[in-house]
């Protein structure tokens, strides 16, 4: 075993593993552990803000969904309104037309009966005055006073040829 | 970089020469340079405590070297951006933040978790970056720019610190004792791991599958016990494997340099031969290299990954 390639060296064996763990105890407290939490910490923080950005543009769209459907909605709403309220104005006008015939109807109505009501009792009023006008002209002209019941038997005769002759 | 390589031929030779006067030794050379420092004669003098020799070798400075130069580029970097009040990575904390995603998210993750991903992370992370940095800093030819400017320049004494520094290996990790102690931290690891998730008993008995035919255990048994320590040998024998054969090949080619310039008795055939053949193989070696230096830190740090992952999800 002269051959220095394959020669043991329990020294240079245990001053390996002194100084790589050395090594490994230095570096993991002062560079390691702080960089890997450092990369870590990084990390999160960047999928953290993609996620954000993600989840923004998710609320972004299903906000502008929600709008759309409310404008859609409100659209629907305007035009049911619109047609209602045309056929609300029609129903309204047509029904104010009717009533407004009926009263003008009734108005026809009563103006009709009270003439009718003022022309006969005119014509009442007439026929009366007509009546004593006759009797005071006809004892006028008999010069005498006829008994009550001659006067009533003239008066209708003369009535009934008044009568006569209107119709 | 071609020069580079010429320079180091040359010294190559002026230290076989050094050694053994006449006569080129390209066995001895390729060894000196790849293996560590010899025992005998470490850079710093240390006790031996029961029978093990704690001297400072050339491949437990480098150990070293490569633990400074990862704690500080590391430890600066992450302070630096951990400072910052928006997490914005910018220069050199680029890189290092796709290596330690890289390794959490593509080795880590898929074989122990998201709930033991953080706990794991730091021990792979620092394998990773480790043999990655141990793996690579034997492709720069640092000590040889050392010893050429000791050689030409500083011309400091024989047995000088700087004369010292500059015997063996550059690359710790073509050293199997230091690839064995990596694994053995595994070895640890996947231990620890299991107890974590099951119980320290339960991960022993998540070894074998339950409720099988007793006589199926007799052969079983062994066989998982085989297999624990098979693992960490496996991920030793093929890091130090790898480390030294690059280095072995890109030396020998070097190599042919001194063998035809002795072969011919004249220095122009060595360097000729070096300018066609040795510079441009040894490029395309060194290029191979540093493929090799990734992807071995890779497998070794996704097997230990693996090896955790499945004390963590047992399945059978």
């Amino acid at each position: 075993m002269d051959n220095p390639l394959v020669q043991l060296d329990p020294g240079l064996f245990i001053w390996t593993i002194i100084t790589f763990l050395g090594l490994l105890w230095a570096l993991k407290k002062i560079a390691w552990g702080p960089l890997l939490q450092a990369l870590e910490t990084r990390q999160n923080a960047i999928r953290k803000s993609l996620d954000d950005a993600q989840q923004a543009k998710q609320d972004l769209e299903r906000l502008n969904a929600e709008s759309a459907q409310i404008i859609a909605r409100a659209r629907v709403d305007a035009d049911a309104i619109i047609t209602q309220s045309r056929a609300d104005g029609e129903r309204l006008r047509e029904e104010i037309r009717q009533k407004a015939r009926g009263e003008a109807d009734v108005i026809v109505k009563n103006a009709e009966r009270q003439i009718q009501l003022e022309t006969s009792r005119a014509l009442e009023q007439i026929r009366h005055e007509a009546v004593e006008l006759s009797v005071m002209i006809a004892s006028k002209i008999i010069q005498r006073n006829l008994t009550k019941e001659d006067n009533e038997r003239l008066i209708d005769d003369a009535l009934k040829q008044v009568e006569g002759r209107r119709h | 970089m071609k020069t580079m390589f010429v320079q180091e031929a040359i010294r190559h030779g002026a230290a076989a020469a050094e050694r053994q006067p006449g006569k080129f030794d390209p066995g001895e050379t390729i060894i000196h340079h790849v293996a560590n420092s010899p025992a005998s004669d470490p850079l710093i003098h240390l006790p031996t405590i029961a029978g093990i020799d704690f001297s400072v070798t050339k491949h437990v400075l480098m150990l070293w070297v490569v633990a400074a130069i990862v704690f500080i580029v590391v430890s600066w970097t992450v302070r630096r951006y951990l400072k910052q009040e928006r997490l914005v990575p910018k220069g050199f904390m680029n890189a290092l933040e796709f290596v330690v995603e890289f390794v959490r998210d593509e080795i880590t993750e898929p074989n122990v978790g998201r709930k033991w991903v953080n706990t794991w992370t730091p021990l792979i992370l620092t394998f990773f970056i480790f043999i990655l940095v141990a793996n690579g800093i034997g492709l720069i030819p640092i000590f040889d720019l050392i010893g050429l400017t000791d050689y030409y320049v500083l011309r400091t004494g024989e047995h000088s610190f700087l004369k010292q520094v500059l015997h063996g290996g550059t690359t710790a990790t073509a050293n199997f004792n230091v690839t064995a102690a990596l694994a053995t931290i595994t070895f640890g690891a996947i231990i620890v791991a299991g107890s974590m998730a099951h119980g320290f008993v339960k991960h022993w008995k998540n070894m074998v599958p339950h409720g099988l035919n007793p006589f199926i255990y007799v052969i079983l048994i062994p066989i998982e016990i085989l297999g624990m320590f098979v693992r960490p040998f496996a991920l030793t024998m093929r890091l130090a494997a790898n480390m030294t054969g690059g280095h072995i090949a890109i030396l020998a080619i070097l190599s042919f340099v001194f063998l035809f310039a002795e072969m011919f008795g004249r220095a122009t055939a060595g360097i000729g031969v070096g300018l066609v053949v040795s510079v441009p193989l040894a490029v395309l070696i060194s290029m191979l290299e540093i493929l090799v230096v990734l992807i071995q830190a890779y497998v070794f740090t996704l097997l230990t990954a693996v090896f955790i992952g499945m004390a963590i999800h047992v399945h059978h």
